[in-house]
């Protein structure tokens, strides 16, 4: 029984230049994605960064806290949609482009751009979703799929965005048990995704 | 701006202007135009898709059914409808008629809608499960979940414990929530308020803490002297008080008994509105005894509840928690009436207060021709097939009309012997004004015996914008749609001689057409274009309008500058006889032969591009 899949897109390309990485020795990062850039990037531990999925820190450093999941083709620090936003952010040399906070889980296809962009602690950034330069997405937030956050944009704690961009504030109260949730899914992920983090070194 | 795909849609004849609310029948002038003999009145009326009626009558052919009684296309609208079976749309649960007498439209098992996203609820456990991973939890990771449940939304976390909604049994959620007031209090049984009714120590605690005690936690109401009665208590109140003084035999006849028949507390009248609840008859009640002016509620006991006015606490709840705090209207839209709720009087509609809504059933419903009563389409009635037991869709009686953009020089063309030098259509592309364009018309024929196709249409498409328009080919037949291997053995044969088959199959089918002509690929007036087995290509030329608005001309309306041409069709075949001339389009001179003609007629529109706009 083979386990080898081959994927029917086509190769990975590096491009663009290599980022200097700070990786914690826990962390599971599959062969294909893709780190470019050339601040920073930072991945702490026990986060899990899917194949594909792309982390760019062409304009600033990219954090990603401990328990983090980065899902395949999503970006972390693309440019932004709208350049003015991106102008507005302080352009210091050492600004943070991307911060995830502790057990953020960024789904597939979702987009976080670049600028100062801050998510917080046990936020779920859903398919295909979109945050704008300079957003600060609060805690235990959920952005549903193809949600969209405008740059500059501050998310409370708690809140739901779903159908459209209406919103709603979580009161269940499941914080713990989300995090405990997303510990086992990451126990899981590291059996599933072979690691590679001397690639990016 | 949207390209556009070329469309047809064809007119169903039930909405004839002149049978209005009727479905066509034999002396509709619709028929008339159809029959033998038929110049009737409709002929020099052309049909103006663009008129606002126009909207409710075309359909594409795929919405369309047959009545083979009645020989008759018919629409969505002019089918009569019956329901085959009710089932829940989440559990897919068929649910007997008889129940919904009983339990109403919704599903009554665990099915429930959020009502904030409208995403379906799962019922969860709200007891967290020890994490196995930890070691200091006890070992009790295999007893299954357990105590309180709630509903919970997986889309966006709405959970029905925020409005204090919990449940003991994982199942059987339609019945407790029932029984379950917003804020977890339980709902009164009909026996339970009659027993507090009788029990005066309650109704001196109820007295003694008024508000507080009652108004719920998010209800936060004006302290009034009077208890909160939900609706269904104020209303059994009501009743019993009201049925006690109907049954009153010594009330006062008083003199103006006559004049009071009229007023609003009257009692003739209050005894006709009960019985109108109640259901007895007021008639033989009014005929018996003519009771005295009776006195209104006053208490509570009564029935009375005096209309909070107070909103402050509303309005303090707005300006703390904002607009976003309320209900939208297409929430409280959604809501299934809850009678074990407060009046709404002084109080807004919060979201915190909406509850979980049982799926609406749906049905299965089979059509019947309305003329015949035969019914032309019926699902299976097991609620998990999508088949059909009977399904007579127009598409395989009518022919079927494609419409495609051809690819032609125009120079050749000789019915518009007009511009030198033509694009090349692609499709989705915008028309030139005033120059030609050719569309190539397919019919195909579902039928198995060969069809005469006659069409009819305005030199000048009706509407404030006249594009010429000229079918070159307005008459020519379809062959049977026979065995498809018929004509795969057939192909084989002559596939070396494919290049010319096009020419010959386009001489044979233009009648009147003599001259032999060398280029296969001209068009000529009387010749269809292209011939196949079951189908035929014929070419229709168009010169669209130019949009060009003289001043003063009020503004182009949405979608005016797609030229679409109404077209009358008419198919003449020989059928078998069916025998019954319920039927408007058989011709009922030959229905005593074996084989009979047949005739449909009906107005079509073809949608053909958008013009484009100088």
């Amino acid at each position: 029984m083979s386990s080898k899949r081959h994927s029917i897109l086509p190769p990975v390309s590096q491009t663009g230049p290599k980022p200097p990485v700070n990786f914690s020795s826990t962390i599971t990062i599959a062969d294909s994605a893709l780190l470019t850039g050339t601040h920073t990037i930072t991945v702490h531990g026990e986060s899990v960064i899917h194949p594909r999925a792309r982390l760019d820190s062409l304009a600033g450093r990219v954090t990603v806290g401990r328990r983090c999941v980065v899902q395949e083709r999503a970006t972390l620090g693309a440019a932004a949609a709208v350049p003015a936003a991106a102008a507005a952010a302080p352009p210091a040399e050492a600004a943070a482009a991307v911060t995830l906070g502790d057990y953020v889980t960024v789904e597939v296809g979702a987009v976080v751009e670049a600028g100062g962009t801050v998510i917080g602690e046990g936020t779920v950034v859903g398919v295909g979703a979109r945050v704008g330069a300079g957003a600060v997405v609060g805690k235990h937030c959920t952005l549903t799929a193809h949600t969209e956050i405008a740059a500059g944009e501050v998310v409370p704690d708690f809140t739901v965005v779903y159908s459209n961009g209406m919103r709603r504030t979580d009161k269940r109260g499941v914080a713990e048990l989300k995090n405990k949730g997303l510990a086992r899914q990451i126990d899981v992920l590291r059996r599933m995704i072979p690691s590679n983090p001397a690639k990016f070194a | 701006m949207a390209a556009l795909t070329p469309y047809t849609y064809i007119r169903c004849p039930c909405s004839d202007v002149s049978a209005p609310g009727r479905p066509l029948d034999g002396s509709s002038p619709m028929a008339a135009a159809a029959d033998d003999n038929g110049a009737g009145d409709d002929d020099d009326r052309t049909f103006d898709p663009r008129a606002p009626r126009s909207n409710y009558s075309l359909y594409p052919l795929e919405y369309l059914l047959y009545c083979e009684d009645c020989h008759q296309i018919r629409c969505p609208r002019c089918v009569a409808e019956e329901i085959v079976s009710y089932y829940c749309p989440n559990c897919l649960f068929e649910v007997p008629s008889s129940n919904l007498k009983s339990e109403g439209n919704r599903c009554t098992r665990s099915c429930f809608q959020c009502p904030v996203c409208l995403g379906p609820l799962a019922v969860t456990s709200l007891e967290t499960k020890p994490d196995p991973s930890l070691l200091a939890a006890p070992d009790n990771a295999a007893a299954p979940h357990a105590g309180p449940y709630a509903l919970t939304c997986s889309y966006c976390h709405w959970t029905s414990a925020e409005v204090g909604i919990q449940f003991e049994k994982p199942n059987g959620i339609h019945a407790q929530l029932a029984k379950l007031r917003n804020g977890g209090a339980t709902r009164l049984t009909a026996k339970e308020r009659k027993e507090r009714r009788k029990d005066p120590a309650y109704r001196t605690q109820a007295a003694a803490a008024p508000a507080p005690a009652t108004a719920g936690g998010e209800e936060g109401g004006p302290s009034s002297s009077a208890e909160v009665l939900d609706l269904e208590t104020q209303f059994a109140n009501l009743k019993a008080f009201y049925q006690g003084q109907l049954a009153d035999p010594n009330s006062a006849d008083s003199g103006l008994a006559a004049l009071s028949d009229l007023g609003f507390s009257s009692p003739t009248s209050l005894s006709r509105i009960m019985s109108i609840y109640t259901g007895g008859g007021w008639q033989d009640k009014k005929a018996k005894s003519r009771v005295g002016a009776m006195r209104e509620a006053l208490e509570p006991d009564e029935g009375l509840q005096p209309a909070r006015l107070d909103e402050s606490a509303a309005i303090d709840r707005l300006r703390s928690e904002g607009h976003g705090a309320t209900a939208s209207a297409a929430q409280l839209r959604d809501q299934p009436p809850n009678l074990g709720e407060a009046h709404l009087h002084g109080r807004a509609r919060f979201a915190s207060e909406l509850r979980p809504i049982p799926y609406l059933l749906r049905t299965k419903r089979s059509k019947r021709c309305p003329v015949c009563r035969h019914i032309i389409s019926k699902p299976e009635a097991k609620v998990q097939t999508t088949r059909f037991r009977i399904r007579l869709v127009a598409g395989s009686y009518i022919p079927s009309i494609a419409v495609r953009p051809l690819p032609l020089s125009s120079s050749s063309s000789s019915g518009s012997g007009g511009s030198a030098s033509g694009p090349a259509v692609v499709p989705g592309a915008l028309l030139e004004p005033l120059r030609p364009a050719h569309y190539l018309l397919t019919f195909k024929n579902p039928i198995f015996e060969p069809v005469r196709v006659t069409l009819g249409a305005p030199a000048r498409t009706p509407g404030r914008f006249a594009s010429k328009v000229t079918v070159l080919c307005p008459e020519f037949e379809i062959d049977a749609n026979t065995d498809v291997w018929d004509e795969a053995l057939k192909e084989s044969g002559e596939r070396d001689r494919d290049k010319d088959r096009r020419r010959r199959r386009g001489e044979e089918g233009g009648g009147q057409s003599s001259s032999n002509n060398p280029h296969h690929s001209q068009l000529e007036v009387g010749k269809i274009w292209e011939r196949g087995r079951n189908w035929v290509s014929i070419v229709v030329e168009v010169v669209p309008a130019s949009l060009r608005l003289a001043p003063g001309d009020p503004p182009l309306r949405e979608d005016e500058d797609v030229l679409e041409i109404p077209m009358f069709v008419r198919v003449e075949w020989e059928g078998e006889a069916g025998g019954d001339d319920v039927g408007a389009a058989a011709g009922r001179d030959a229905a005593k032969e074996a084989r009979e003609k047949r005739e449909l007629a009906y107005w079509c529109v073809l949608g053909l591009g958008r013009i484009k706009q100088t």
